[in-house]
This record gives structure tokens, C-alpha cells and sequence, in this order.
């Protein structure tokens, strides 16, 4: 592509909207996590303090391999997931719009509501996933209440919210021409193949956008692991630590120290995905 | 040739909607859930074994949650922000979208990792700084600090929009240089209409995110009447840990609906397709 | 090459400008109290039908006022400290606003709230004194007074008349000396295999006990406590502590109470007792099973009786007091027709809903709500002994982990939880967060 300035005007509204609403913020928060600000109370200068602290905090490592953890299966799963049911959904037949609305379902919900649900559905014994398995005879583990059981639950919850992606997929999908699969057909070519040899190089930056949304949202796991938590502190993702230094301990200095090594692990993880772009990704 | 290949095509067909429909089941039972519950009355809705289907049709729960909050005020107010919103933020990040995805300029590459970086820091600690700018300026309790950055595009949409518009040909616009166009004209008259469905899904995000959104809307609103739904949702249950079930989950409910009619108008750019042969592989 | 020339111009004078205002923000425009015409904004968490019993009583006093002062109500139904603290931070905090116990102490230390001690003395109905000791100890931080207590709500234990007789078990009185030990054994005897009418069996247990009542409950149950009155020496080491974690412990193994991953499959814990599946319960006073009962069906009804928190190994009953207070923003302490306002607004609420914290109005309790006439006798004695926890500063941290990781962990497996060892880990926690404070 040849260099074009005009490109930097049609960016323009994004950069002044970034001055003007978002990097004063930062600013601010970059200045709190050197102090021992309380919210309430008078923010004061101390350095480096709230970083050091981090480093010898066993929450923060604890909370950091809990969340870890929990992105290394939740991300695969959901893009997975979400991708062979929009290609289940892509084929021409009756009532895939039906379908369409009832798989995108569970993402248009807020979060509490899921985590109110999900506290019945995992109830170890009247909860639909036990009720179901002792059908079958099986002794459904206590879920919630398990420490070994936490993140099944947050990947069953996980695997159930997928679809958000859905619609990514499905959008990436329509664009691509039946004649691809029609010739493809004439030589021979079975699903599997198909799929692999045309469905996935058009799909690739799509996935690339689930890819980073993906470790974006599994880092900043929040709202429904903050109502559920989980026994033996398994509950104890990154950002719920984080929420509740800040907002039931009011160390918002510290916290803020968090959230920025949060950013730095988070915005390294990107990078290295992003330069591998390059290998993987096929741009018209 | 043609009979069995049509068999095998029954067969695959068979299979997807077996699946389909399971999935379909997996996915509906939690709002089975909430419908149920919204039509017991409180008694009967912790029942060991659990009661699926209620015993009587009970209505009230849907008169209780208009009694206790004007939950139709809420909807209204929630649309009126939704609507501040959608067109600028869809239209602004497509612009902003097509400016990353189809030209190259000076830090192009450091600018996007910027965009990227800023969906990285947790909403939580910028959320303070940002209230106290804004209620300096005078806009504590109005709805101007939750629609205004809206008009200047939003990351995660940007996001995907120029992934999407990667993946056109660079031949594309070509021809309509050619023919002396200018590029605003091109993203308007050729790029916007390609990506229909592209578009159709940020908005739905745009109105979802609207509609789900707590604390925003808490931090910044303090009059009841430009409450907003999920703050009236909260208002279900209290301090002293005690939910009003039954109301609750019909107010949920009723909360759900216009995002699911949303969601069933938008699903028809999914499924019919407009294959542009030719255009792209 | 100009026009980036003139873009850059552009975004450095904007940051300029935002930089220039945010440093006339920061310049400690101090809080003043209430707007022109004396008028105060009170903060509250009710909402929905809460919220237009507030009002209506809101309504009331600015009427009497007759122009003197208005209260505007400002209703937080969510996420209450987030946005309280938020407009703290911005220099907008509510002249008044509800607190719970445990904050107190943090917020006064940092100086967002006033100390109404003086103003208390003086004022002819609020006066410290007239409050029931154990409820105004919750809002008292170093000896001095930064809340107005607008209700009290003890612990007492309801109890299930029908199943006593069932089980021949002889009924507490309503001011029971009973011990910890007398009230497991009864609970025994009370835990039963039953049938309900379809032929399903199911057990009955003695009580339920799923985080609730507090773990401060059975600190002191054995004579011990979290924290001492000085607000410095760490206790839940004692042996006493100790002691009264054993106590906790032989509930939860004993089989009496449901287990802990049982409790919500019914709901919440209250919900065990109102189906009588639970012959005991441990609630507050304010706890409306009367109400709920006096709705169901006749077949499902029972006779509920009222006895008080049972004796601990120091030889005292205990009653784990929720209270909420009312709190003053700093910048309102010098104003006397800001006090005036919170003091009618106060006297309103004592009559609104159970209990008042103030002395000698238990018999307002029967007209408030008359189905709690029955137990106006052991409510008397719970506002007795009500008693709170030593709240600190550290409060939020040391019961955090107290709660995830010593309750859940005795809860989730009651048999094999080494609480001992995790109550002295605690412990040292604790004392290194109070060193820190020095």
C-alpha cells in the first residue's frame, strides 16, 4: 500500500477522542499507583512503593496463575466453539436465523444475570448439570464448592458464553464465495479439507480479532467470578483481587500498581501475537 | 451420481440440526430459568426437586416489578442513551476502521498498538480520574460523559472493523480513484454497503453495550428519573443481601426484549447472504 | 508537511488546556456544607419499595421544617461505597449519608466524615448515653462518636414450637440462659430423618449455620474476639478464640445443620426455616418470618418461638448486632442547622422500622409491625446484649480472609479443616497489617 496522509485524517476523530477522554485518565492513574491514595483520603507521593509491595505479594501470584490458568483453556475453547457452530450455522438451511438468535443469546445478558443463573445451574444438588448426570446415574462433583472444580465451572460458564464471538465469525463467513466450495466439490475435496484449505485463510483475521479480545477479556475476568467466587480461593482471578483492593480495601494506589502490571503482561502477550500476525494472518 | 450425493447432503443436514438443536436446548435453559421463576409466586420458587413448570400461571411478579420501579420510565431513558450513541460510534469507527485497514502513514503501526492498548488497562482505575474531570466541568448527573466519547469511535469496534476491511482485496478502490473519486466517497459508496453485516453487528454491540452497562451509568447519573435499566434492575434487591426473586427475574426479563428483538432483526444480515463472487479469494 | 504541523499545534494546545483544568480541580476546593437555603443532600442504598418509605419520611420532616432546612434524598441502589467514595474523591460528598459498621472507623481515619461527638452531647434526644451500649460502641472509633445509629438489629434465635413438640424437646425461654453446649444438644435432638407428603424422605436438621450467623459470633462464643478494644492487640489466636472455633466446628461436623453447598439450593439460608426444614434459626431481630408466614397456606404454617443467643464459655450471651449509622461529611460539622436536620430526620427513622437503637422504645416495636409482639421480651434482652466487632481501619482485610479462607474452609470440609493452624496464620497477618499502621 502506498503512504497516503489521507489515511491519518480518516483516524483523526479516534486521536482526538483519545486526547481528550483517555489519556488524561491515564495520566491520573499513572501518578496514583506512585502514591497510597484511599479514594477518601489524600493521595501521597510514594515512588515506587506499591510496586515493590506487588512483588511480594502472594495474592498477586496467586490471583495472576488463577487467571493464567483460566486463559490458557477459556480462549482456545471459546474461539473454537464459537467458530464450528457459526460453520454449522453458515450452511443454507431452514431456521439457521432462528438459531443464529438463540446461539447469541447468552451474550447479549449482563453479567450478574449469568452469574445469578450459573449459581443454580452448578448447584451441586438441584443444579441442572447434577440433576442431568444423575439421570445417567452419575454423582455430580460439587462444582463451586470443589477448590478442583473452580474452573471447570468458569469454563462450562465459558464455553456456554462463547457464542459472543458468533456473530464475528458468521459476518467473515457470508463474504466468502460458494463457488470456492462448489469447485472444490467437482475435485473431490471432503468437509474437513474444505474447510481447512478455504474456510480458514478467509477466516484468519477474524480469528485474529477473537484471538486478542479473547486474552484481553480472560485477563480482565470480572463481574460473574466476583458474585461466584469458588472454594479454596480458586475464584480469586486477577481483576477480583484487584477490585477489591481498591474499592473494600481502598487501596486504590495499590490496586492501580495492579492494574499496570496488568497492562504491561497483557500488552506484551498482544505483541508477540501481533508480530506473528505476519506468518498467519491472510489480508486481501 | 447426483441421487446419493443428495442422500449424503440429508444425512449431513440431519446431523448439523440434531446438534443445532441440543446446543439450542444448552443455551436456552438458563432463560427457561428466569421465565419460570418470574411466573412463581416467592414460595414456590426454591422447591426441592426444583419445580420446571409452575403450577399456576402467576402474573403478579410482572405488576410487582412495574410496582416497585417505573421500569418502562427506565427503558425508555436506556434507549434515549442508546440512540445518543449508536450512530456515532458505528459510523465513527467505520471511518476510523478504514483509515487503519486500507492506508499506510507515519506510526500507522504504533498508533493501532496505542488503540489496542487502550482496551488493556482495567476500566476501575481510570474510572475516578474520569468522573472528577467530568464533574469539574459540570457534567455530574447527565448523561453528556456516557454518550460524548461515543462520537469519537470505540477501540473494540475499530478493532474489528479494520479486520474486516483487511480482508477486501486492495484492487478494490482502484477503479474508483480511476473513475476520480475521492476516499470518503469510496468508504461510503463502496465500502459501507459491502460490509452491511460488519456494520449491523457493531451496532447491536453499540445498543448491548448501552444496555448492560452498571456502573457507567451508576457513577455519573443521580436523579431517579434518568435512571437507567440495569440501575433499576439493582434496585431488586438491597444492602441487607434480600432479592426480590420473582419481580427480579420478570423485570429481567422484560429488560431482555428489546435487545432480542434487536438481535432477530439483525440475524437476517447473517443468514441471507450477498455472495460477492468475485469480490474477494 | 503543514498540515501535520498544524494537527500537532492542535493536540498539544488541547492537552494544555486539559491540564490547566484539571490543576484548578486539584486545587482543594474544600466541601462546603449543603447548597444556598440549607439545602442537604442525603445519601441512602434503599431503593424500589424502600426507597418510597425514605421519602415519605423525608417528606414529613421537610414539611415540619417549614422552610427551615430540605433534604433531598440522593438513592444509591448499587455498588453504594463505589459511588460514595467517587464523590468523595470529587470534592461532592453527600452532607449525610448511611454507613455500615465497618467502614466507620476507615472513613473517619481518612477525614471524610465528622466527628459528632460534641454535637451528640448537646442535642437533647441523640445524646450517646440513651443508646443501647453495644450499638453505639459500632459507630465509636477512639472514643469518639462519628455515626448516629438509626437502627439496631441483634442476632436472637427463632425457633420451630411445632417441632419441639414433635421431638418432645422442652422450649427455651424467651431470656434462656442456655449454653452453646445446651443449644447443639437440642439441635441433635432435632435433626431427624423425615417424609414430606409426596413420600420423599428428607432430613430435618437442628439449625443451619452457612456463614451465617458470623464467624465474630463464635469468637466469641468461647470467650474470645478478632480484635481487642484498643483497636491494636490481635485475638483470634486466644485460646478463647480457639475455643470458640471448636464450637463452630462441632456444629458444622455434627450433621446438624445442612452443608454448606446444600444452603442455596433452597434459596438462602432463612428459607430452611420458613420451610421447616430447620427447627432453629439465628437472625436478627428485624427478620420478617411472621410476615412471610402469615401468607402461606394453613397446613404450612407453625408456631414460632423466641429465645435469645445462647451463654459463651465467658459465662455472657452475645448478640451479633447489624447496625447502620448515619454519617455527617466533614465539611458540615460547623454547621448547627445541618445537625438540626439530621436529628429530626433521625428521630423519623427510629419509628420506622425495627429497632430503634435508642433505650426504652421496645414497645414502639409492637406498633411498627404488631406480628412481633410475641417476641418483644427477647428482642428487650437482644438489644441487651448486642455487641459488634473492634472495627479498625484493617477491618476489610483481616474479615476478607477470615471469611474465604477460614469460614468456607471449615464450611466446605468440616471434618479434615484445619482451622486452628489457619486462625494463627490470620493472626500474624493481621499483627503485621496493625505494624504497618505505626
Amino acid at each position: 500500500m502506498p503512504k497516503q496522509r489521507v489515511g491519518f485524517y480518516f483516524i483523526l476523530p479516534w486521536l482526538i477522542g483519545l486526547i481528550v477522554f483517555t489519556i488524561f485518565p491515564m495520566l491520573a492513574a499513572l501518578y496514583i499507583s506512585l502514591t497510597d491514595w484511599s479514594i477518601i483520603g489524600t493521595p501521597n507521593f510514594i515512588g515506587f512503593e506499591n510496586f515493590k509491595a506487588v512483588f511480594q505479594d502472594d495474592m498477586f501470584y496467586t490471583s495472576l496463575f488463577i487467571t493464567v490458568r483460566y486463559a490458557l483453556f477459556a480462549i482456545p475453547l471459546t474461539i473454537g466453539t464459537a467458530f464450528v457452530v457459526a460453520i454449522l450455522l453458515n450452511n443454507k438451511i431452514k431456521g439457521s436465523g432462528i438459531f443464529t438468535t438463540i446461539y447469541y443469546m447468552p451474550a447479549i445478558v449482563s453479567g450478574v444475570a449469568v452469574a445469578i443463573v450459573f449459581k443454580w445451574v452448578l448447584d451441586p444438588n438441584y443444579g441442572v448439570i447434577n440433576s442431568i448426570l444423575a439421570i445417567f446415574k452419575i454423582d455430580g462433583p460439587n462444582w463451586l464448592y470443589d477448590p478442583n472444580w473452580v474452573l471447570p465451572s468458569y469454563l462450562v460458564m465459558a464455553v456456554w458464553g462463547a457464542s459472543g464471538g458468533l456473530l464475528t465469525y458468521l459476518v467473515g463467513l457470508k463474504d466468502i464465495p460458494r463457488e470456492l466450495y462448489e469447485s472444490s466439490d467437482i475435485d473431490g475435496a471432503n468437509f474437513m479439507r474444505k474447510v481447512w484449505h478455504i474456510t480458514m485463510p478467509m477466516m484468519t483475521p477474524i480469528i485474529f480479532y477473537n484471538m486478542i479480545m479473547g486474552l484481553i477479556a480472560a485477563f480482565r475476568k470480572f463481574t460473574d467470578a466476583y458474585i461466584l467466587g469458588g472454594a479454596g480461593n480458586e475464584g480469586t482471578f486477577y481483576m477480583v483481587y484487584l477490585y477489591d483492593q481498591a474499592f473494600s480495601f481502598y487501596n486504590m494506589g495499590y490496586a492501580t500498581a495492579l492494574a499496570w502490571i496488568l497492562f504491561i503482561i497483557i500488552l506484551s502477550l498482544t505483541i508477540i501475537i501481533n508480530v506473528t500476525k505476519k506468518y498467519w494472518v491472510h489480508t486481501g | 451420481m447426483k441421487k446419493s450425493e443428495s442422500k449424503w447432503r440429508n444425512i449431513q443436514k440431519g446431523y448439523i440440526y440434531t446438534f443445532l438443536t441440543l446446543g439450542s436446548v444448552v443455551m436456552l435453559l438458563p432463560f427457561f430459568w428466569m421465565i419460570s421463576t418470574a411466573l412463581k409466586p416467592d414460595s414456590d420458587i426454591f422447591t426441592v426437586p426444583i419445580k420446571w413448570i409452575p403450577s399456576v400461571l402467576y402474573l403478579d411478579n410482572f405488576q410487582r416489578a412495574t410496582e416497585v420501579i417505573p421500569i418502562f420510565r427506565y427503558m425508555f431513558n436506556t434507549f434515549l442513551l442508546a440512540f445518543l450513541k449508536i450512530f456515532g460510534e458505528v459510523f465513527i469507527s467505520g471511518l476510523v476502521a478504514y483509515g487503519f485497514a486500507r492506508f499506510n502513514f507515519r506510526f500507522k503501526n504504533t498508533l493501532f498498538m496505542v488503540l489496542l492498548a487502550t482496551m488493556m488497562l482495567p476500566y476501575e482505575v481510570t474510572m475516578i480520574p474520569s468522573f472528577i474531570i467530568w464533574s469539574s466541568l459540570g457534567f455530574a448527573d447527565s448523561y453528556v460523559p456516557l454518550s460524548l466519547p461515543a462520537y469519537f469511535g470505540s477501540a473494540s469496534f475499530i478493532f474489528f472493523l479494520k479486520m474486516y476491511f483487511e480482508t477486501f482485496p486492495k484492487e478494490l478502490e482502484e477503479s474508483a480513484i480511476i473513475d476520480g473519486a475521492n476516499y470518503f466517497e469510496i468508504f461510503i459508496r463502496i465500502f459501507i454497503p459491502l460490509s452491511k453485516a460488519a456494520f449491523i453487528t457493531i451496532g447491536l454491540w453499540s445498543f448491548m453495550g448501552t444496555w448492560n452497562d452498571l456502573l457507567g451509568q451508576l457513577i455519573y447519573i443521580n436523579t431517579p428519573e434518568k435512571y437507567t435499566i440495569q440501575l433499576g434492575l439493582a434496585s431488586f434487591s438491597n444492602m441487607t443481601g434480600e432479592t426480590l426473586w420473582g419481580p427480579l427475574m420478570a423485570a429481567s426479563f422484560l429488560a431482555l426484549i428489546p435487545v432480542i428483538i434487536f438481535l432477530l432483526f439483525a440475524q437476517r444480515y447473517f443468514t441471507d447472504g450477498i455472495k460477492m463472487s468475485g469480490v474477494k479469494g | 508537511m503543514n498540515h501535520f504541523k498544524k494537527i500537532r499545534i492542535i493536540i498539544i494546545s488541547m492537552i494544555f488546556v486539559l491540564i490547566l483544568s484539571a490543576c484548578s480541580t486539584g486545587s482543594g476546593k474544600s466541601n462546603a456544607c449543603g447548597q444556598s437555603g440549607n439545602k442537604f443532600v442525603f445519601a441512602t442504598w434503599a431503593a424500589g419499595e424502600e426507597l418510597k418509605e425514605f421519602n415519605e419520611i423525608v417528606d414529613r420532616v421537610n414539611k415540619n421544617a417549614d422552610g427551615e432546612y430540605t433534604i433531598e434524598t440522593l438513592s444509591i441502589p448499587s455498588d453504594y461505597y463505589i459511588k460514595i467514595s467517587t464523590m468523595i474523591a470529587s470534592k461532592k460528598t453527600p452532607d449525610f449519608f448511611w454507613m455500615t459498621q465497618e467502614l466507620i472507623s476507615k472513613y473517619s481515619k481518612l477525614g471524610a466524615i465528622a466527628d459528632l461527638t460534641d454535637l451528640m452531647e448537646n442535642s437533647e434526644h441523640l445524646k450517646p448515653e440513651g443508646f443501647y451500649e453495644g450499638v453505639i460502641a459500632s459507630a465509636t472509633y477512639e472514643d469518639k462518636h462519628y455515626g448516629i445509629p438509626w437502627i439496631a438489629n441483634p442476632l436472637m434465635v427463632y425457633y420451630n414450637k411445632d417441632l419441639f413438640d414433635e421431638a418432645g424437646v422442652q422450649y427455651p425461654s424467651p431470656t434462656d440462659n442456655w449454653t452453646w453446649e445446651d443449644f447443639i444438644s437440642v439441635a441433635k435432638k432435632l435433626t431427624t430423618e423425615k417424609k414430606d407428603i409426596n413420600g420423599n424422605k428428607y432430613r430435618q436438621y437442628g439449625t443451619v449455620v452457612d456463614g451465617w450467623p458470623n464467624i465474630e459470633t463464635f469468637f466469641w462464643a468461647g470467650g474470645g474476639d478478632i480484635i481487642a478494644e484498643n483497636g491494636e492487640d490481635i485475638l483470634l489466636d486466644s485460646e478463647e478464640s480457639l475455643k470458640g472455633l471448636d464450637i463452630l466446628n462441632e456444629i458444622l461436623s455434627s450433621n446438624i445443620t445442612p452443608s454448606y453447598s446444600e444452603v442455596s439450593s433452597l434459596g438462602s439460608n432463612n428459607v430452611w426455616f420458613e420451610k421447616q426444614r430447620a427447627a432453629m434459626f439465628m437472625g436478627g431481630i428485624q427478620d420478617n418470618f411472621e410476615e412471610k408466614l402469615a401468607k402461606l397456606p394453613a397446613e404450612e404454617k407453625f408456631e414460632i418461638g423466641y429465645a435469645p443467643m445462647p451463654v459463651g464459655l465467658d459465662g455472657e450471651a452475645h448478640a451479633f448486632d447489624w447496625t447502620a449509622s448515619t454519617v455527617m461529611a466533614k465539611g458540615c460539622s460547623d454547621n448547627e442547622t445541618a445537625f438540626k436536620a439530621l436529628e429530626d430526620l433521625t428521630l423519623e427513622f427510629f419509628k420506622w422500622k425495627i429497632a430503634s437503637p435508642l433505650e426504652g422504645q421496645v414497645d414502639q416495636i409492637a406498633e411498627i409491625d404488631p406480628l412481633k409482639e410475641p417476641a418483644l421480651e427477647t428482642i428487650q434482652h437482644a438489644l441487651q446484649i448486642a455487641r459488634s466487632a473492634n472495627y479498625v481501619p484493617e477491618w476489610n482485610e483481616i474479615n476478607n480472609r477470615l471469611w474465604v479462607e477460614l469460614y468456607t474452609g471449615m464450611l466446605n470440609d468440616p471434618d479434615k479443616y484445619d482451622y486452628r493452624a489457619k486462625a494463627k496464620e490470620i493472626a500474624k497477618y493481621s499483627r503485621d497489617l496493625i505494624e504497618k499502621r505505626k
